[in-house]
């Protein structure tokens, strides 16, 4: 169609005609937009699309009337903001920090959302929230664990969760009350993958090993999603120390479970620093192998007999995902819960306001679905009242074994 | 470090390498036939991997048996892939490596994405086979059963194909058609019959390579990546186009690996490979046993 100008005209006049229409329209359908960075494609797409459902099960909960003691369940969207829904926005970053950055860099000026949740790998967290507070954007870590991650004096960086000196002092906290009960522990293998996750990972455990007199007998780092893990167990075989304790992701921790039966190693015990060991994969993969394996976490169905709403809640994350909440999705999912709260408290999207709204925060333990005491950060952002658990494997579930105020039942070590 | 050590380093590595051989021995091919290089060469392997998984999860076929069926469908893969999808890269007229590199590069993110949407991005595995986990221990030297049968599937799969190559008239039509295309034209041998069957048994290759990998590997849409990188170092060492060179590579980059291993921190261990690579690149640019 040739377009003249008197079309043109037509046009123009019969949009100026619907527009004042259009607008009270949208004013009414207020909603608040949040920006959600995940690998939804590459090595770690499935954490991502169980990400997806985990952050879905929170908004519904969010801008659907729910009777659970938990922040805004039981109103309809936020309602500091006139009952506005949360818009949650996906993008895929693909394990990459570069792509994380320019993706973030996007959700903001593109999308313009209000905050941004991410990002399962501390790597890319790095970059992410470095544009977050470039942009003045508040970004929360729901399940980045690096503990250098909130250590870089960003202004917009908050964490709600544990991270990994938290997590390994809960780890040589158990091993202390082990010895204390006549049990042998003497020497540790690490054994981490070769980014920010696994580094800073084994560094604590380093320096935890050295301060309460462990000796760390082997300290492998090895290149993630490598073809062969032969030579690494091999040493890890010739060390036979009386832990393993293994940070490596779901495809690296597949492979060196099975490559450790080939080469005719069993390990003493496995604590793990989760990730892997935290994934339904794995223990479909190579279950079998490892009963009684332990892996750091945060979250615990056992909760539910004290908390029916963390059962309830889990049911609606199986309906979305066919899977139980484990430690990540649990954690994603009260990431975007406290965001949201925040938010809601601000009253506001703007990015200041939010911040503000953060450092404020004060959720007690018993309105989340963690075994947590609270939710409130420090001046770096942290939450340090976020109290980790230890989870051990037995009989094809996880049972909390540690700390004691949390535990069910008894650590079986050694491992059977 | 013990002499334990050090054979069962060159054991495993030994083993290994035979099946990187077997991965890369389908590049080669196709490589030495039509000058194209197979960019989605590792999402074979992926599609590879993912049929014998479904095979036993639905059939409850073990991945021994499933071998030769995959060898096979993947024979069909590869010959369609390449009436489809290659055949028409080729008529490009002008920047034709480009046009080539793009298309099974293209190809290569189509199958990793459909294999994301249809299969989920899921980590998979075979835990029950007759092989899987199964190992032979010899004086403390561990050999694992599957990879064990891989290195003997991959020596079997050389010799057939030797054979294949220099006695059969189809193997003479291959080599042929690799000199000179274009005099083969002339005797009456149709060029794309021959590029089929060099597709169709490049997938055959590695759809046995990756039947036998399905027994102790995970399986996800993304596991032909860090594979391919070392079948594409593998073709390059041992010669682009020579299919004893690819043998010869896999052994090689198994063997420098393990041995790396040994000597520097195992994060280093790729270090060793491509310092031999660079070496070769160096010293003979056309790869070891390379014609070209």
């Amino acid at each position: 169609m040739k377009i003249d100008r008197r079309h043109l005209l037509l046009g123009g006049a019969a949009s100026a005609a619907v527009l004042p229409f259009a607008k009270p329209a949208r004013a009414q359908a207020k909603e608040v937009v949040i920006g959600v960075i995940y690998p939804l494609s590459g090595a770690s797409a499935q954490i991502g699309v169980d990400a997806q459902k985990a952050f879905q099960t929170a908004a519904e909960l969010i801008n659907n009337k729910y009777d659970f003691d938990l922040p805004l369940a039981r109103d309809e969207g936020l309602p500091g903001l006139g009952g506005a829904k949360v818009r949650l926005v996906f993008a895929d970053h693909q394990a990459d920090p570069q792509k994380g950055r320019a993706e973030a860099e996007r959700l903001i000026t593109q999308e313009k959302v209000s905050a941004i949740v991410g990002t399962y790998q501390s790597a890319v967290a790095v970059t992410v929230s470095q544009i977050c507070e470039r942009y003045q954007i508040p970004f929360l870590s729901a399940d980045n664990s690096s503990p250098s991650l909130h250590r870089r004096g960003l202004k917009f960086y908050f964490r709600a969760a544990p991270h990994d000196e938290m997590f390994s002092q809960a780890m040589f906290d158990f091993f202390d009350a082990l010895k204390k009960k006549g049990k042998k522990i003497e020497t540790l293998a690490l054994f981490h993958e070769d980014t920010i996750f696994g580094t800073d990972s084994s560094n604590a455990q380093l320096k935890l090993a050295q301060e309460r007199g462990y000796k760390v007998v082997a300290d492998i780092k090895y290149r993630a999603n490598s073809p062969s893990l032969t030579a690494e167990v091999q040493q890890l075989k010739a060390a036979d120390a009386d832990v393993l304790m293994p940070s490596s992701y779901t495809t690296d921790a597949i492979l060196l479970i099975r490559t450790m039966g080939e080469l005719g190693y069993k390990a003493k015990n496995i604590v793990a620093q989760d990730a892997g060991f935290s994934e339904k994969a794995l223990y479909d993969a190579v279950g079998d192998k490892i009963p009684g394996v332990i892996s750091r976490g945060s979250f615990s169905l056992d909760l539910a007999a004290k908390r029916p709403m963390v059962g309830k809640i889990n049911d609606m994350y199986k309906a979305n995902s066919g899977k139980d909440f484990n430690d990540y999705s649990s954690r994603q999912f009260m990431g975007l819960i406290v965001m949201a709260d925040a938010i809601n408290r601000a009253k506001s999207t703007d990015g200041e306001k939010i911040r503000e709204a953060l450092v404020a925060t004060d959720m007690p333990g018993e309105k989340t679905i963690m075994p947590w005491k609270q939710v409130k950060f420090d001046a770096e952002g942290q939450n340090t009242f976020a109290d980790p658990v230890l989870l051990q494997y037995v009989g094809g579930k996880f049972v909390t074994i540690f700390p004691e105020q949390a535990a069910v039942a008894e650590a079986i070590w050694p491992m059977p | 470090m013990t002499t334990a050590t050090i054979i069962q380093s060159l054991a495993s590595g030994l083993l290994m390498g035979l099946l990187y051989g077997l991965v890369a021995v389908g590049l080669a091919l196709i490589f030495g036939l039509m000058d194209v290089t197979n960019f989605a060469h590792g999402e074979f392997l992926m599609l590879a991997m993912y049929m014998t998984f479904f095979l036993f999860a639905f059939f409850a076929i073990d991945p021994l048996l499933a071998a030769p069926l995959v060898g096979a469908a993947m024979f069909v893969f590869g010959a369609v892939a390449y009436l489809l999808v290659v055949r028409f890269a080729m008529r490009a007229k002008a920047n034709i490596g480009m046009v080539q590199i793009f298309t099974t590069f293209g190809l290569a993110i189509l199958m990793r994405g459909l294999a994301q949407y249809f299969f989920t991005p899921d980590y998979r595995s075979i835990n029950v086979s007759w092989l899987g986990g199964k190992t032979i221990s010899l004086g403390g030297v561990f050999l694992p059963v599957p990879q064990l049968v891989g290195a003997l599937v991959s020596l079997a799969a050389f010799g057939a194909l030797y054979f294949f190559i220099k006695k059969t008239d189809f193997g003479r039509a291959l080599e042929a058609t690799r000199e000179d295309a274009g005099a083969v034209a002339l005797v009456g041998i149709d060029k794309n019959k021959v590029f089929a069957l060099g597709w169709g048994l490049g997938g055959a290759l590695v759809g046995l390579a990756g039947a036998v990998m399905a027994m102790f590997f995970y399986i996800y849409p993304d596991v032909g990546a860090s594979f391919a990188l070392i079948a594409y170092v593998t073709v390059a060492l041992g010669g682009f186009g020579s299919v004893f060179g690819a043998f010869a590579g896999g052994i090689i980059v198994g063997l420098v690996e393990a041995s790396t291993a040994l000597i520097l921190p195992p994060s280093l261990k790729s270090v060793g490979i491509y310092a031999v690579y660079l070496l070769v690149v160096f010293i003979r640019p056309r790869g070891l046993f390379g014609s070209i």
